[in-house]
């Protein structure tokens, strides 16, 4: 893979990094025997999203196959409840954050005919539960028929709904409409409007945006400026000012940087070093920070983040949604 | 099973259903959890309960239970506020609980958005409660940037239109005095001051649909609040130069008043000066970095005009990009090629 620098590229990469692949794919695929970590990490309320952490991983990593194909589906499908949505595991409500992780999932194993097989009901069921969920007078959407509002679910939406060629069943403009009110004066975007910039938000606000066709709204330069800003001379990246940094926030910075087109604003190669720094070379996986207690969610987006900066020997991922751009490509070109 | 919900004469009536991991059927490749006893007793019962829609005492405290030992359990909040409601308890005792759980599970969405399904309710709270500013506060004792938290807070305001309550006001000043770099109080003083009010749609800032140029800018401008809150950011500043916060602050307080950054000019080159040794420029001492970005601003919206200005944007980017804030080396070099080309394109 290509270690040049420019657009979309993070500059000046260094090779002589360490990085522990097998041990990390050895880590998740034995997620099942350790039960302390799952305890906290594969809760009932992420088990859905920890699989998709997982294979998404393992896909990044080369090993695609690293997960029984038949029993991840299976799972999944045993997640679907009638309302067409997907709890977190079986018997749980549906809501959209285990939906989109449903759909990611499904995708990546090439599996979505298998709703239509097995499912109850086909993604249209799927898109109907989705679309259920905006809120007409904004645009924005909910997680669940509690009626929380978050940015992260109306990416979440559109992202699932993408993926199944059924982005015409929302209001796309007014949801759009609704991530313009979110964006701030630094050119940051949060939670809802008037929220403080925060690194994840701007992740799914500027997600949103790019699965919608509109980042010419986002004020890129502005945008990038504070998004580089989050960079700590440690090399780590933080998700606000003042804070401290963390694994997952190269994937939450970094893939905001490079759907603007700006990633070689940071140093690449002192973030490379810093995630490298934040694994664990004995065990397998990455943690929040060096010397820290590795899981699944921090391995995920620790290798994500590599893998923007084209880290040799990790696949190319999607800064869009997260999964391998392979997929993404296949996908978006039939 | 030995558990104290089977043991119970209450919940005699009850006949418990199981959890259904999928781990009969072969269908979790991810293993199946150590969960407590107690926790697949009491998720048991809810199942149960909220099967046959039990609207009752005994359901409403099996929520509390299964809650202090999984906040994240987002189906049981759904159920807790219709039994609340259904049962018209009273609500000033239901904040109050939750303020327990709140100090017990700091990093948590469901617990504040169950508050603001409360204080939505008209009925019951038709205007803020007297001891709610308080308990956020002691939430603040515990993180004073807790994004949760400053996000209900935010909503507070607008639900209840406080954006002139003196309360307010002195809440930020106080964080702000213990920490000038709390980020969070100065975004909410921001939504205090130049904040979208009720009569303008729910945005971050003003003109949020507008052209970039116009985003931020308020159509009715009090001047002598503009003056008092740069006053205020430069007192801020003059404490800790490098905290970026209030420059950021006084950027938005600029644009919301129309004014120029160059307004600012005076006060930025006093972090940045010049060693002059017989006429010659010799060295320069920087105070802030930030005041650097300033004035490189100022002189790079000035330089289209003056080649002589543009030079000095230009020199102030070099300064940030090779002493001053080298990791992000490839920015100002955009910058820097920004003017360059501005200055190729105005000898053209």
């Amino acid at each position: 893979m290509s270690l040049a620098s420019g657009p979309g590229r993070a500059a000046g990469l260094l090779s002589d990094q360490e990085l522990c692949p097998e041990k990390h794919i050895e880590y998740i695929k034995k997620l099942d025997s350790r039960k302390d970590e799952l305890e906290y990490w594969l809760t009932e309320h992420l088990r859905l999203n920890g699989l998709y952490w997982g294979l998404t991983a393992l896909n990044l990593l080369g090993c695609p196959d690293g997960l029984p194909r038949e029993d991840a589906i299976n799972f999944v499908l045993s997640c679907q409840q009638n309302n067409g949505g997907f709890g977190a595991a079986p018997d749980h409500d549906a809501h959209i954050l285990y939906t989109v992780s449903a759909v990611q999932t499904l995708v990546t194993l090439d599996a979505v005919d298998e709703l239509d097989n097995r499912g109850l009901g086909g993604k249209q069921k799927i898109g109907s539960f989705i679309a259920g969920l905006q809120d007409q007078e904004t645009g924005s959407f909910m997680g669940d028929e509690w009626g929380e509002l978050d940015t992260r679910f109306l990416y979440g939406a559109l992202n699932a709904l993408s993926l199944l060629g059924l982005l015409d069943m929302v209001d796309v403009a007014k949801a759009v409409s609704y991530l313009q009110k979110c964006e701030n004066l630094d050119g940051g975007y949060g939670i809802s409007p008037g929220a403080e910039s925060h690194a994840g938000q701007v992740f799914t606000c500027v997600g949103a945006l790019a699965i919608a066709g509109r980042l010419d709204l986002v004020d890129k330069d502005r945008l990038g400026r504070w998004l580089s800003e989050r960079q700590l001379d440690n090399g780590g990246l933080n998700g606000r000012p003042e804070k401290l940094e963390d694994a997952c926030y190269s994937w939450w910075v970094g893939a905001s940087l490079a759907m603007i087109g700006k990633l070689h604003w940071i140093d690449g190669a002192k973030l490379a070093a810093f995630i490298i720094r934040c694994q664990d070379p004995d065990t397998g996986g990455f943690a929040d920070r060096p010397d820290h207690t590795v899981d699944v969610f921090h391995t995920l987006f620790a290798v994500a983040g590599l893998s923007l900066l084209g880290f040799e020997g990790i696949a190319e991922v999607d800064p869009v949604y997260c999964m391998p751009k392979s997929i993404t490509r296949k996908i978006f070109s039939a | 099973m030995e558990g104290k919900y089977v043991s119970d004469p209450e919940w005699a009536s009850i006949q418990p259903i199981p959890l259904n991991d999928g781990s009969e059927t072969g269908a979790m490749p991810m293993a199946t959890i150590a969960y407590s006893d107690d926790y697949i007793e009491a998720t048991s019962y809810l199942r149960a309960v909220m099967a046959a829609n039990e609207i009752s005492e005994r359901a409403l405290k099996l929520t509390e239970d299964i809650i202090f030992m999984n906040p994240a359990h987002y189906t049981v909040w759904i159920y807790r506020a219709k039994i609340v409601f259904a049962l018209n308890k009273d609500l000033l005792e239901e904040l109050e609980w939750l303020n327990g759980v709140s100090l017990k599970y700091l990093k948590n969405y469901q617990i504040w958005h169950h508050r603001q399904v409360l204080m939505s309710s008209q009925d019951h709270f038709p205007t803020l409660p007297p001891k709610e500013m308080d308990f956020l506060m002691e939430m603040f004792a515990q993180d004073s940037k807790n994004y949760h938290v400053w996000t209900y807070r935010h909503w507070l305001v607008r639900h209840f239109k406080l954006w002139d309550s003196p309360r307010e006001i002195a809440d930020i000043n106080s964080l702000l005095n213990s920490d000038v770099r709390n980020n969070s109080a100065w975004n909410h003083r921001y939504m205090l001051r130049f904040g979208p009010r009720s009569d303008e749609p729910d945005g971050g800032m003003t003109n949020s649909n507008g052209p970039p140029s116009e985003k931020g800018r308020l159509a009715v401008v009090d001047e002598d609040v503009v003056d008092e809150e740069l006053q205020y950011a430069q007192v801020q500043i003059v404490k800790a130069p490098e905290n970026r916060s209030p420059w950021s602050y006084a950027r938005g307080v600029l644009r919301a008043g129309g004014r120029p950054l160059s307004e600012w000019t005076g006060f930025a080159q006093k972090f940045v000066l010049d060693k002059r040794e017989q006429g010659q420029l010799v060295d320069v001492e920087v105070k802030s970095s930030h005041a650097v970005e300033w004035l490189a601003d100022v002189y790079a919206q000035d330089g289209a005009a003056q080649e002589s200005t543009a030079a000095e944007a230009v020199r102030m980017l070099n300064l940030l990009k090779e002493k001053y804030d080298p990791i992000r080396r490839n920015y100002w070099d955009y910058r820097i090629q920004m003017i360059l080309g501005q200055e190729v394109l105005a000898s053209a």
